[in-house]
């Protein structure tokens, strides 16, 4: 017995012993060259001019990388990496491995372990602020910068962008959504109206199908064709400061009347899958992924274009969509040179020629605006619908808060079960208040304390900002009734708050008229009302 | 069927025996058929998609119209073979691993007395409550700090599968000791050793028990998907099937790779179906064997 335990310890500690001999990785072999003292970030990128004198001995070798891409590109992207090994100036040569990751796990993987992760990965836009908070991303230099805002679609380098700077290269411009449809169902001339297009699905019994149950990024439509917005600010850290968003408005009760159209009819399917057209959809509103299915079913049949307008109240509005991207990033390094050498490597994945390769390998519709005016790229009937409903009305898939995702997707359900239109109101005042209560107060709004009562015609639902003074807390003059009532709070909450006889005292009741200033004194704890 | 006790309804007065059991078999079985249909449909769709041809995405009907092994021979292209094989190890290692470990543990238990036996066990019950998920982060870390992440998953995998199994002695315990302890003494009289014991005397007489110990140990990494995404991130190498085939569930890939996952599902299911179709006979024993004295 003892024997046996005896080896079975001592295989458990071979196995861990094996595994850590072969899991060091050699380190890059470095170029003899003194190491510049620049920062990775300031480095990275930069174009040198004259690579032969000043590039090559500083950052030249031989470096270990791992790069995250889709499965999809895997052999083209270890392909266009060898073409980069052979042809640059610099002197680098990148024994890569390249692993399957999918776009939209990226963020998960990498934040689960930015040190383990890939050098080089791709990700889908909306895990940005994610990535960026993370540090998992490292910011593009100077020139590099210049030459990506220069080369790219406005709305790609906007999604690449927080404060003010560049963290990662546009990959793709294809992540929007536009109408396939079965020509063999759909008169081209009925095109145009949402309206009609319901009609005739209808009449032939074929689904409609678009997901506006769950998925905020469809319901968005309706609510840009009317013109609204949801804008949100990020600041350097990829921290997100504020919201300025209108869905809640006159022009928003529009756009879900316009939804109503659709989610009403009986012939409304509640999905983006492509291969609906096999099981009984005549529309099925999803993006350029789904091409390759629509084409294997519909064939000849197949038809792609922008959406359709709905029409309330005698007026038009174009169905809007997000524009949104791909992009790569790359991890921050230690070593600033290998650093250096993974930006140029990914300014070279990224550029004019790999985005029109990939276009040809898998069809993804490229950043790059030489790429886009490329005739071969017009002639994709996917990218070019997509084109045509980008130009029709859309909106860059900016920096969006990850939970807006959650708020806005239950518009949907909300919209489908109201009957009248408080129901719809309903539906607005309910996202209206989750996205106030979402919005978290900045660190030094938390901190303020202010003053509440029934004071100056407010009934303890305004707050009176007090600034700091010498260990006192010291409001604006009021002016002030007998009888009054007020307290001193702390980030507009109940959770801290002083009255006369200190935390969470009495109110302190105001016993003549006149213009205060209400101090609260730290030192002692003291609420006192001081004549003006 | 107990009918031969006082019938309710007059309609049955007038049945015979034969014929009402008749009717209530008949009932059953249709209720049974009913419910293998239930459960079967989910299998067989998965089978019959594996076989389809003529499209690669999701569809409206079952009974594919072109059959052809492409899907299969798709697979062998992909890295489904290096994740099936990690996955085979692992499960392979750990059931040895486990069931020796649960074995002597149990016989330990079971047999043995010794100070802090009661307490060793309370311990290992309580320690038992804690969900094994709250323990993810801290395993990565240390694994991390062994080298037995990502590339080095599966030695890292085994580890972590193996390393708390001598708290799964439950039920084997429990089956040891409807084992009467005089066939221990008497070998022990002949002269036979605790482990000529264990081995000569225990374990022929519970075979059952034994063979659930394998199957339960093989099961638990053959499915495992959360732990070994977490460990494996990011590198195929290092990946078991689950996590390598949860990939081509992705928006982009779904309909390229829809039949391709039927058929790596099929592959996955068959070394289990056949594992139990081998050893139910005793898995059901097994199972109930302890409940006879706990």
């Amino acid at each position: 017995m003892k024997r046996i335990l005896a080896m079975l310890l001592a295989l458990v500690m071979i196995f861990a012993l094996a595994a850590c001999s072969s899991n060091t990785t050699p380190t890059p072999t470095e170029a003899p060259a003194g190491n510049g003292a620049e920062a990775p970030a300031d480095n990275g990128g930069n174009e040198t001019p004259a690579p032969a004198n000043n590039g090559t001995s500083e950052i030249a070798g031989t470096y270990d990388i791992t790069v995250w891409v889709a499965d999809a590109i895997v052999d083209l992207t270890k392909k266009q990496i060898e073409d980069f090994n052979s042809s640059n100036e610099y002197g680098i040569t990148f024994n890569a491995t390249v692993e399957a990751v999918g776009e939209g796990d990226a963020a998960t993987n990498m934040i689960t372990d930015v040190a383990a992760g890939g050098d080089i990965f791709c990700f889908a836009q909306d895990q940005f602020a994610r990535l960026v908070q993370a540090n998992a991303l490292s910011k593009l230099g100077v020139q590099a910068a210049e030459t990506v805002k220069s080369a790219n679609d406005p709305g790609v380098v906007a999604a690449a962008t927080t404060g003010d700077e560049l963290f990662a290269y546009p990959l793709t411009s294809d992540n929007g959504y536009f109408m396939y449809y079965d020509k063999s169902v759909i008169p081209e001339e009925d095109l145009d109206s949402l309206e009609k297009l319901v009609a005739d699905c209808e009449a032939a019994n074929k689904y409609f199908s678009m997901e506006t149950d769950t998925s905020a990024w469809y319901i968005a439509s309706f609510f840009f064709a009317t013109g609204c917005h949801s804008n949100w600010v990020t600041d350097a850290d990829g921290n997100f400061i504020s919201v300025d968003d209108n869905f809640n408005s006159p022009e928003g009760l529009i756009a879900v009347k316009g939804m109503k159209k659709l989610v009403d009819s009986p012939m409304y399917l509640s999905s983006s899958d492509g291969a609906g057209f096999d099981s009984g959809c005549a529309i099925v509103v999803t993006g350029t992924w789904a091409y390759e299915t629509v084409s294997g079913i519909l064939g000849d049949n197949l038809g792609a274009t922008d959406l359709p307008s709905f029409t309330v109240d005698g007026q038009e509005y174009h169905m809007g969509s997000f524009n949104g991207c791909k992009l790569m990033g790359v991890k921050p390094q230690t070593d600033a040179n290998k650093a250096a050498a993974l930006h140029r490597l990914a300014q070279y994945l990224t550029g004019e020629a790999a985005q029109l390769e990939r276009f040809q390998a898998v069809g993804w519709g490229p950043s790059n605006l030489a790429d886009q005016a490329n005739a071969e790229v017009q002639a994709s009937p996917a990218l070019a619908a997509l084109l045509k409903q980008n130009a029709a009305c859309s909106v860059p898939q900016g920096q969006i808060h990850g939970s807006w995702w959650d708020i806005a997707k239950v518009i949907g359900t909300d919209v489908e079960n109201a009957t009248d239109e408080a129901g719809l109101q309903a539906a607005l005042d309910n996202y209206y208040n989750a996205i106030s209560a979402l919005f978290t107060m900045s660190e030094a709004e938390k901190e303020a304390w202010s003053v509440i009562g029934n004071i100056c015609g407010t009934n303890w639902d305004t707050d009176f900002p007090m600034s700091e003074a010498g260990g006192c807390f010291v409001s604006e003059p009021l002016e002030l009734h007998a009888g009054e009532e007020l307290k001193v709070r702390q980030g507009a909450s109940w959770d801290v708050n002083y009255g006369v006889n200190g935390l969470n005292g009495d109110n302190l009741v105001v016993e003549a008229d006149g213009t205060y200033t209400v101090v609260l004194d730290m030192t002692d704890e003291s609420l006192t009302l001081q004549p003006a | 069927m107990k009918n031969e006790t006082a019938p309710a309804g007059s309609l049955k007065r007038h049945m015979g025996l034969k014929a009402s059991n008749t009717i209530s078999n008949t009932i059953i079985y249709i209720l049974l058929v009913i419910m293998s249909i239930v459960w079967l449909i989910p299998f067989i769709c998965i089978v019959l998609q594996s076989f389809r041809v003529e499209s690669t995405w999701q569809v409206g009907y079952v009974i594919p119209k072109q059959w052809g092994w492409k899907n299969y021979i798709d697979l062998w292209h992909t890295d489904f073979k290096k994740w099936y094989l990690n996955t085979l190890i692992i499960a392979l290692v750990t059931a040895v691993i486990q069931t020796v470990i649960v074995l002597c543990m149990s016989y330990t238990l079971s047999r043995f007395r010794f100070k802090l036996r009661k307490p060793l066990m309370q311990f290992m019950l309580i320690l038992g409550m804690f969900p094994g998920m709250l323990t993810m982060i801290i395993l990565y870390r240390v694994l991390k700090d062994l080298g037995l992440t990502q590339a080095n998953a599966v030695p890292g995998l085994i580890l972590v599968y193996v390393a708390s199994s001598g708290m799964g002695y439950y039920v084997s315990k429990g089956f040891f000791d409807t084992i009467p302890k005089s066939l221990d003494e008497a070998a022990r009289v002949d002269g036979a050793t605790r482990a000529q014991v264990l081995y000569k005397i225990i374990l022929p007489l519970a075979k059952p028990i034994v063979i659930y110990t394998i199957l339960t140990a093989f099961m638990a990494p053959w499915g495992d998907f959360v732990f070994a995404r977490y460990i494996s991130f990011g590198t195929s190498a290092g990946m078991n099937v689950a996590v390598g085939m949860y990939n081509w569930l992705n928006l982009d890939q779904i309909g390229q790779c829809y039949t391709r996952f039927c058929a790596g599902g099929v592959i996955v299911a068959i070394p289990v179906t056949i594992l139990f179709m081998c050893l139910q006979k005793y898995y059901v024993e097994g199972v109930t064997g302890g409940a006879v004295k706990g």
